[in-house]
């Protein structure tokens, strides 16, 4: 019992995690990274896949549909791995010589193409919640297509969407824990490194948990407060 | 109460004995009482805001009244008094056992969704009086046939008519055979060329002599099948009587501008 | 693809297999045990005001905190201060548990708010009691509005459930990355684990999506 309580104790002692912040915080800084770049591949394919799924043609519609359900029907660790080993090799015998990505090329490619999926949904979602009205008025005033796109239709699609978007932000950001598992050296892989180093894991990995918790939690508060007022004047 | 020039032989179903309820400050029920005998309807009439509705929802205690008592066939709805003779609150138990014996009819009719007709009719007789199945649905068709639904008993409600969900409605609350049936603006969310067939149902059941409490703004409804009327103002009853004297000759100035309002 | 990669695979079906069989286990005890506790949680929030903040707590902490984040916590912080998990099974099936007990007591609450109050009215003016208003009239109705989310859940937990490999259960993860790591034939290895994942959650989905739909056709 008493044995129990002083694990307890420093499990929760988060005097060890402070210690070792020198190399605890570019970990962080490296989750930031991650994430920045993959939201940017992220949003960039969900754009390309969402105008296919709206587009006319039948033929790229299916494409658009069949990539974001390949995308979100995967699970996120096995895109990490495949594309961490499965693509370089292809592409050596391809090129006749030695390709490898780098841990982090991985990261951001399998982590960018994993939640373009759910960003292509919300996109299209978004900018098919524009009712035909809308835009029929503006061409009936003589507005040309790509002036109702920028003046009508993405003012209205982007306040329909914005809360969606930012819930799957805050999901892509927890996503970034999974690059340890490749060796980007992120918050979780350097507390495995000290955990390992100094046989102290406890108050370490709660260390963790207590940080991407705050960040998680207040970024989706925030998300929330913003896209509350979008949401109220967008009805 | 004195009963104003009514012929009332029954036992008393519901009393209502000076009853008050609040809304926060607001004060919707200042001391209303009345007495409900078996076989009769009485009416609830009023401008909305004057507490008809809450004195029918206090009645089988959807709300609690601040004081007053309310009886329901000689037993207390609500509170009970304990042995050293204090009113104190009653028991869930308690209050289930006498809603089972009120019959209630909403003005949303709040048919359950996910059921249908026939498993809305039957859900409270086995669940709650526990009555055996066959005898149950035996008297659920009864009660279908009754309001014209019998063919619509597997149907869900959201593909029925608001005229036809309200009827089933009153079969449901009728299959407890309730000592008292409680309308709560029954026709009120009803497109015009619905309402009839709703009071159609309600004038079949008065007749065959059900106790009946109706809240409700078909003035002519309350004229035809009424025993008694009862004005209310404020949370309090301004008039009451038959419908002759409450309705056709009011005494009152404000029951006077209410049903000239509705009658011209 | 060359046949050689793909009889790697095919001579340790078996392996993969109990691979498979390992991750439906740790996915359904998951599940069952993130519905059971999600309910619960929502009762506190909903019905017992002073466990009311502890549960809105546990419920912000388990949404807000990424699913390989804890599942190391509950792998190396719980076994010291509760003293369980006490394999790495238990370990894995816990954090996925808690991973969507978070997201399944948010969703309850919201089915359960958005009953209209007459149908419970309805009901309580027949005579029933709490228990039967909940049993009968509130949980299958809110059941309608929530199968979609809890589904996807369900989902979700699949998909986690690869995770469950980095702590040593050996799930069809854990198997795919073994026998990798033995022939070192990644792609033919990885691309049929790849696949056997989409197709199970995609079959999966679909059911899910059928279902849904003729929920919403016979009711609404």
């Amino acid at each position: 019992m008493l044995e129990n309580l002083q694990q307890s104790l420093e499990a929760f002692d988060l005097a060890l995690f402070w210690e070792y912040r020198a190399v605890l915080l570019p970990g962080l800084l490296y989750n930031f990274y991650v994430f920045f770049l993959t939201v940017g591949v992220a949003v960039g394919l969900g754009l390309v896949a969402a105008t296919l799924r709206l587009s006319s043609n039948v033929v790229l519609r299916w494409i658009g549909t069949g990539y974001a359900e390949l995308c979100r029907n995967t699970p996120e660790y096995i895109t990490l791995i495949w594309i961490f080993y499965v693509p370089p090799l292809l592409l050596s015998a391809a090129l006749d010589r030695n390709v490898s990505f780098s841990p982090l090329l991985a990261a951001v490619i399998a982590l960018g193409l994993a939640s373009s999926g759910y960003f292509t949904e919300t996109f299209r979602a978004g900018i098919s919640s524009v009712p035909r009205g809308h835009i029929e008025a503006a061409r009936a005033l003589g507005m040309s297509r790509s002036l109702t796109m920028w003046r009508i239709v993405l003012p209205q699609a982007v306040r329909h969407m914005l809360p969606e978007a930012m819930n799957q932000m805050v999901s892509l950001f927890k996503s970034t824990t999974l690059v340890s598992l490749i060796a980007v050296p992120d918050l979780l892989y350097q507390v495995s490194l000290v955990s390992n180093a100094t046989s102290k894991g406890l108050p370490l990995y709660s260390g963790a948990a207590l940080v991407y918790f705050l960040i998680i939690f207040g970024f989706a508060t925030l998300a929330q407060r913003f896209s509350d007022p979008w949401r109220q004047r967008s009805r | 109460m004195s009963e104003v020039g009514v012929t009332s032989t029954g036992r008393v179903v519901v009393k209502v004995v000076d009853l008050h309820k609040y809304f926060g400050s607001l004060e919707v029920l200042k001391g209303v009482s009345l007495e409900v005998h078996q076989g009769d309807v009485l009416t609830l009439l009023g401008a909305s805001g004057s507490g008809k509705t809450t004195l029918l929802r206090c009645i089988n205690h959807l709300e609690q009244p601040n004081s007053g008592e309310i009886w329901v066939d000689a037993r207390p709805m609500g509170f009970r008094i304990d042995a050293a003779g204090r009113r104190r609150r009653a028991r869930e138990a308690d209050v289930n056992a006498l809603r089972m014996d009120i019959g209630m009819v909403f003005q949303q009719f709040n048919l359950w969704p996910h059921m249908t007709v026939l498993e809305n009719i039957v859900e409270a007789p086995l669940r709650v009086r526990r009555w055996p199945r066959r005898d149950v649905h035996e008297r659920a068709m009864a009660l279908l046939e009754k309001v014209g639904l019998v063919d619509k008993k597997d149907q869900y409600p959201s593909r029925l008519s608001g005229g036809q969900q309200q009827r089933v409605a009153i079969a449901r609350a009728l299959a407890m055979q309730p000592k008292v049936m409680l309308f709560d603006e029954p026709t009120s969310s009803l497109d015009p060329e619905l309402i009839g067939e709703v009071l159609g149902v309600m004038r079949a059941l008065a007749e065959e002599g059900t106790t009946m409490i109706v809240v409700t703004h078909e003035i002519g409804f309350a004229r035809e099948v009424s025993d008694r009327v009862i004005f209310l103002h404020n949370g309090l009853i301004e008039a009451q009587g038959t419908p002759e004297e409450v309705i056709l000759n009011p005494t009152s100035e404000r029951s006077r501008q209410f049903f000239s309002k509705i009658l011209h | 693809m060359d046949a050689p990669w793909i009889r790697t695979v095919w001579r340790h079906r078996d392996v993969m297999w109990d691979g498979l069989v390992v991750t439906m286990q740790v996915t359904a005890i998951g599940f069952v045990g993130a519905v059971v506790l999600g309910f619960v949680l929502c009762l506190l929030v909903m019905y017992v005001k002073p466990l009311r903040w502890p549960a809105r707590v546990l419920i912000e902490f388990f949404r807000a905190t990424p699913i390989y984040v804890q599942l190391l916590w509950v792998n190396y912080v719980w076994p010291g201060v509760l003293g369980w998990p006490s394999s790495f099974f238990e370990a894995g099936c816990a954090a996925l548990a808690v991973q969507s007990a978070g997201y399944l007591a948010e969703t309850f609450r919201a089915g359960i708010e958005g009953i209209s109050r007459g149908h419970v009215e309805a009901a309580r003016a027949q005579g029933m009691s709490s228990l039967l208003v909940m049993r009968r009239i509130i949980l299958p109705q809110a059941f309608h509005t929530m199968a979609p989310s809890i589904m996807n859940q369900f989902l979700v937990v699949i998909k986690s459930s690869t995770l469950v490999s980095v702590i040593a259960v050996p799930d069809l993860m854990y198997q795919a990355l073994r026998l990798t790591a033995i022939w070192f034939e990644p792609i033919a290895i990885l691309s049929c684990t790849a696949l056997v994942y989409i197709t199970v959650i995609t079959c999966l989905s679909l059911v899910f999506k059928w279902y849904t739909d003729r929920l919403r056709e016979r009711y609404l």
